[in-house]
C-alpha cells in the first residue's frame, strides 16, 4: 500500500542573513514546499542541540538549521559555534537512532533568495524520499 | 489572558493568496481566549490607529500579527503596543507574506501553513515577559591613547565639540613618527611643519583646556563598560614641570652621566645625558630624566641640572609615579605601530654589518632634530656615494611577513628623492619584490625618481635571495642577478604591531588579528571601531598605513564617540539580551569564552557569571551554550521557542 507521504520539515533562520534570504525568495514570488516552516531566531548560534531533538520528538521529518557564511556572521562568530554543534548533534543522532541525513545545515546569505529556495526544495524532497525509500 | 490576532491583508498580497476568513475562524476555534481580526494594511497610518483603539478596547494582553516580515514592521508594531499601554515586547509577529501567500501556490496549503506557523506564536507569546529598556547615564568624555597624529586629531577634534580628553602618551615627546621626519611624502613638506599647527592648536589652542595631556603615561587597568568606563593611568615622573620649564636647555650639558641613546630619537647615532630632550624642537618642550641613568638613583647627591636652572621648580626630583583614575565614556587606542626587526633576515647582515639600516635609522639620520643634525655620513665617517634601497624587506614572505604593508614604496622613493637633492653624485639602486604605487601622487613620484641619474630599479624574487657582506672594508649587495657594490643600505622593513600591543589588548580585553593588528568590528564599514563597544582604533594599531589614513580613523573614531556619546541622552540599552540566572550557574565559564563582545564577566566574589547589558548583542550563543540551562535569553528563551516548535508542528 501506498500513501503520499508529506514530511514535516522544521527550519531555524538566523534573522540577518538566512531568515532575510528566505525574504528574498519570497519577494521573489517563487513557489517552494509549502511544508518547510520557518522559526526565526536572531543567530544560528542560539539554537540548542534541544530544539532539534524536541522537534523529532514532535514528529518533524527533517530539522534544517541555515546560518551566515563562514566570516559573515553578525554576531563575528554564532555560525562557527553552531557548525560544531551541527556536527556533535549529528553524532548524537545516529546514537538516537536517528537518521542524521534528516538534520541539515547550510550557509544563506541575504541575497541568496534562488539559492534558498534551491536548498529548500531539495531538501524537503530528499526527506520525503528517506521515508519512501524500501526499508 | 487574553490574545488578540491581527491579520494583515496587505491589500491583495496575502488576502488574494489564502483565505484569511477560514483561517481567521480556525485560529479563534484551536485556540483558547484568542480573537483573530482581520485588517487591511496594518501598517498605515489607519491600520495603526485601528490597531491602537483595538488593543485598548478589547483589553488583550498578548497580541500576534500575521502580516508581512518582522524585519519589515516588527518595530512598528511595538510602538503601537506601547502607545496602547502594552508592554511593546508582548507580541510576536509572523510572516505569511514573504514566507507564506508569495510562496505557496496552493491555497489550501497557504491557509494551513500560516495556520501552523500562527499556532506557533499564539503558543510563545503566552510565555512572553515585559521587558523594558533601561536608561543609564554615561559619560561623554574619552581617553585617546597615543599622541601621534591619529590620536592628536582626534583630541582635538573632541575637544572642540566641547568634551573632556585625556590623551595618553607613552613616550615624552607628542607627534608621533612623522615629527622625527625630514620630509614627508608625498609633498615633501617637512614633518614636524605638518603637524606644527596641529600640536600648537592641542596645547595652547582655545579647546586645550579641556584636553589632559599626560606624557609618560601608560593605560594601567580599564574598568566598566561603553558610557560607564574607569581608566587607570600610569604616569612615570619625568621629573621636571614643563608648565615651569621654559625649554632653555641649560641642565643639558652639566649633567654628568651619558649613554648611547637607543630609542627611535637617537637610533644609537649620538649620546643622551640622564636629563635630555627627546629631540631638538620637541613638544612638550621639556626634558625629562632618565632614571636608569641618573646619579641620584645610585644615590649619589648630585645636583647639577638644578644648579644650572635659571627656574625655580622646574626640576622636581622628588616626582613619583602616580595611578590616576579617569572616568570616560569611550577609549580610542591610537598608539601606532612599528618594523619588522631585520635580524631575523640573516642574509641582511643587519646589526652585524656596518651602514645596514632601516627606513626609520634613515629617516632620523636625514632629519634636522635628529642625532646627526641632518648629516649623512657613513660609518667611515663621508657621505655615501653608492646607495641600496631595499624594499620589501621581509614582507610578501612567508617565512617573516606574508603582507604588503602599502606604504614603504613610496617612502623608499621619497627616500630616493631626497638623496639625489642631497647627494647628486650619489648612484641609487632600487631593490624590490614588489612596486605598490597606491594613491594619485605616488606614480609622479616614481616618475622623477626613474628620472634621476643614476638612479636604477631591480627586481627580486624573494628576500632569502639577499646576501649582503663586507669584504676588504667594501660591502656588497648580492642577488640572483648580481652582486653590486654599495656603501649605505636601507632596509624598508613591513609595518608590525608594537611589543606593547599583546599588553594593551589585553587590558582593554579587544581582539587581535591573526597579524597581531588590533581587530575591527568590521573590516570594510566599521574599520575604527574594536568587536568592544566603547573602544576605537585609529591608525597603524589597526592597520598599516599612511598619515592619511590614520588621521582620518582618528576622525571616525572621534565620529563614534560624538554621535554616541551625547551629553543629555542617556545610553539606551537593550533588553533583548541574555541573563544569567545566578542561583543555576556554577561558574563554568564556558559562556564567557563564546561570547563576541566580552560581554561575559565572572564575579569575583561568587565565581559566577555576570552578562553586561550594555554590551550583550542578544546573539543567544551563550544560552545555548551553557550546560546548566543557566542563561536565558530575552525575547528568545528556551520555553518560548520550544513552544513556537510545539505550536507549529501539531
Amino acid at each position: 500500500m501506498s500513501t503520499t507521504f508529506e514530511a514535516k520539515v522544521v527550519g531555524f533562520l538566523c534573522n540577518w542573513c538566512s531568515y532575510a534570504g528566505a525574504d528574498k525568495a519570497g519577494g521573489a514570488q517563487k513557489p517552494y514546499p509549502h511544508n518547510f516552516k520557518i522559526i526565526r531566531v536572531m543567530c544560528s548560534g542560539r539554537v540548542e542541540p534541544e530544539f532539534v531533538l524536541e522537534a523529532f520528538r514532535k514528529g518533524a521529518t527533517g530539522v534544517v538549521i541555515l546560518a551566515c557564511h563562514p566570516g559573515d556572521c553578525h554576531y563575528k562568530t554564532g555560525n562557527v559555534i553552531a557548525a560544531g554543534r551541527f556536527r556533535l548533534l549529528k553524532k548524537l543522532l545516529i546514537q538516537l537512532g536517528i537518521d542524521e541525513k534528516r538534520l541539515i545545515m547550510e550557509y544563506i546569505s541575504a541575497s541568496e533568495g534562488e539559492r534558498f529556495i534551491e536548498v529548500i526544495t531539495k531538501t524537503v524532497r530528499d526527506l520525503e524520499s528517506l521515508e519512501t525509500a524500501p526499508a | 489572558m487574553s490574545t488578540r490576532v491581527y491579520l494583515c491583508k496587505c491589500g491583495n498580497n496575502i488576502a488574494g493568496h489564502l483565505d484569511l476568513d477560514a483561517l481567521a475562524g480556525q485560529i479563534s476555534t484551536k485556540n483558547e481566549a484568542t480573537e483573530v481580526v482581520i485588517v487591511d494594511f496594518l501598517c498605515s497610518d489607519e491600520g495603526q490607529e485601528f490597531m491602537h483603539g483595538d488593543l485598548i478596547g478589547s483589553q488583550a494582553d498578548r497580541v500576534v500579527i500575521g502580516a508581512c516580515s518582522p524585519r519589515d514592521h516588527e518595530h512598528t508594531f511595538r510602538q503601537v503596543l506601547k502607545e496602547s499601554n502594552l508592554n511593546a515586547y508582548l507580541m510576536q509577529m509572523v510572516n505569511i507574506r514573504e514566507q507564506v501567500a508569495w510562496v505557496t501556490d496552493d491555497r489550501h496549503e497557504a491557509e494551513a501553513k500560516a495556520g501552523s506557523l500562527l499556532s506557533g506564536a499564539i503558543k510563545r507569546v503566552l510565555l512572553h515577559q515585559p521587558l523594558s529598556d533601561r536608561e543609564l547615564e554615561i559619560s561623554t568624555d574619552a581617553l585617546v591613547i597615543g599622541a601621534g597624529p591619529a590620536g592628536m586629531k582626534c583630541a582635538l577634534t573632541l575637544a572642540s565639540a566641547g568634551r573632556t580628553v585625556t590623551l595618553v602618551e607613552k613616550s615624552p615627546a607628542i607627534g608621533g613618527l612623522p615629527v622625527l621626519f625630514e620630509e614627508v611624502a608625498p609633498d615633501f613638506q617637512c614633518g614636524p611643519c605638518l603637524l606644527e599647527p596641529l600640536m600648537e592648536e592641542l596645547l595652547h589652542g582655545n579647546h586645550a583646556h579641556r584636553i589632559d595631556l599626560m606624557t609618560m603615561a601608560e593605560l594601567h587597568g580599564l574598568k566598566g563598560s561603553y558610557g560607564n568606563y574607569l581608566a587607570t593611568v600610569k604616569q612615570s615622573p619625568r621629573r621636571i614641570d614643563p608648565s615651569v620649564c621654559i625649554g632653555c636647555y641649560e641642565c643639558i650639558a652639566p649633567c654628568p652621566a651619558t649613554i648611547t641613546d637607543t630609542s627611535d630619537y637617537r637610533v644609537a647615532r649620538a649620546e643622551k645625558n640622564a636629563i635630555s630632550f627627546a629631540f631638538q624642537g620637541v613638544l612638550p618642550n621639556a626634558p625629562f630624566i632618565d632614571e636608569a641613568l641618573c646619579l641620584r638613583f645610585r644615590g649619589e647627591e648630585c645636583t647639577s641640572c638644578l644648579d644650572a636652572c635659571p627656574m625655580e621648580e622646574a626640576i622636581v626630583f622628588s616626582q613619583e609615579e602616580a595611578l590616576i583614575e579617569k572616568k570616560v565614556g569611550a577609549i580610542v587606542v591610537a598608539t601606532g605601530a612599528a618594523l619588522y626587526d631585520p635580524t631575523a633576515i640573516s642574509g641582511l647582515g643587519y646589526g652585524i654589518i656596518p651602514d645596514v639600516i632601516t627606513s626609520l635609522e634613515f629617516e632620523r639620520l636625514m632629519s634636522a632634530n635628529g642625532p646627526t643634525d641632518g648629516q649623512l655620513l657613513t660609518s667611515a665617517g663621508i657621505p655615501p656615494e653608492k646607495i641600496c634601497i631595499i624594499h620589501c624587506a621581509g614582507s610578501l614572505e612567508a617565512d617573516h611577513i606574508p603582507y604588503c604593508s602599502g606604504i614603504c614604496c613610496t617612502y623608499a622613493l621619497k627616500f630616493s628623492r631626497m638623496l639625489s637633492k642631497k647627494l647628486p653624485e650619489a648612484a641609487i639602486v632600487h631593490l624590490y619584490k614588489e612596486l605598490v604605487l597606491p594613491g594619485k601622487s605616488s606614480i609622479d613620484l616614481a616618475r622623477k625618481v626613474r628620472n634621476q641619474p643614476d638612479t636604477s630599479f631591480q627586481r627580486f624574487s624573494s628576500i632569502n635571495t639577499i646576501q649582503i657582506s663586507e669584504r676588504e672594508g667594501k660591502k656588497f649587495v648580492r642577488s640572483p642577478e648580481g652582486e653590486m657594490e654599495a656603501d649605505l643600505i636601507i632596509l624598508c622593513p613591513p609595518v608590525v604591531p608594537t611589543t606593547d600591543a599583546p599588553q594593551l589588548s589585553a587590558i582593554l580585553e579587544a581582539n587581535r588579528d591573526r597579524d597581531g593588528f588590533f581587530e575591527p568590528l568590521g573590516d570594510r564599514l566599521d574599520s575604527a571601531q574594536s568587536t568592544v563597544k566603547g573602544i576605537y582604533l585609529a591608525g597603524n594599531c589597526q592597520h598599516p598605513g599612511d598619515i592619511r589614513e590614520a588621521v582620518n580613523q582618528g576622525m571616525a573614531a572621534a565620529g563614534y564617540v560624538l554621535s554616541g556619546l551625547v551629553e543629555g541622552r542617556n545610553l539606551q540599552v537593550s533588553p533583548v539580551v541574555a541573563v544569567v540566572d545566578q542561583d543555576i550557574c556554577s561558574g563554568c565559564r564556558v559562556c564567557g569564552a563564546i561570547c563576541p563582545y566580552q560581554a561575559i564577566d565572572i564575579d569575583e566574589t561568587d565565581g559566577k557569571s555576570r552578562i553586561n547589558d550594555v554590551l550583550c548583542q542578544g546573539c543567544g550563543t551563550c544560552v545555548a551554550a551553557c550546560p546548566a540551562g543557566a542563561i536565558s535569553g530575552n525575547q528568545f528563551t528556551h520555553q518560548q521557542i520550544m513552544a513556537e516548535l510545539e505550536g507549529i508542528l501539531l
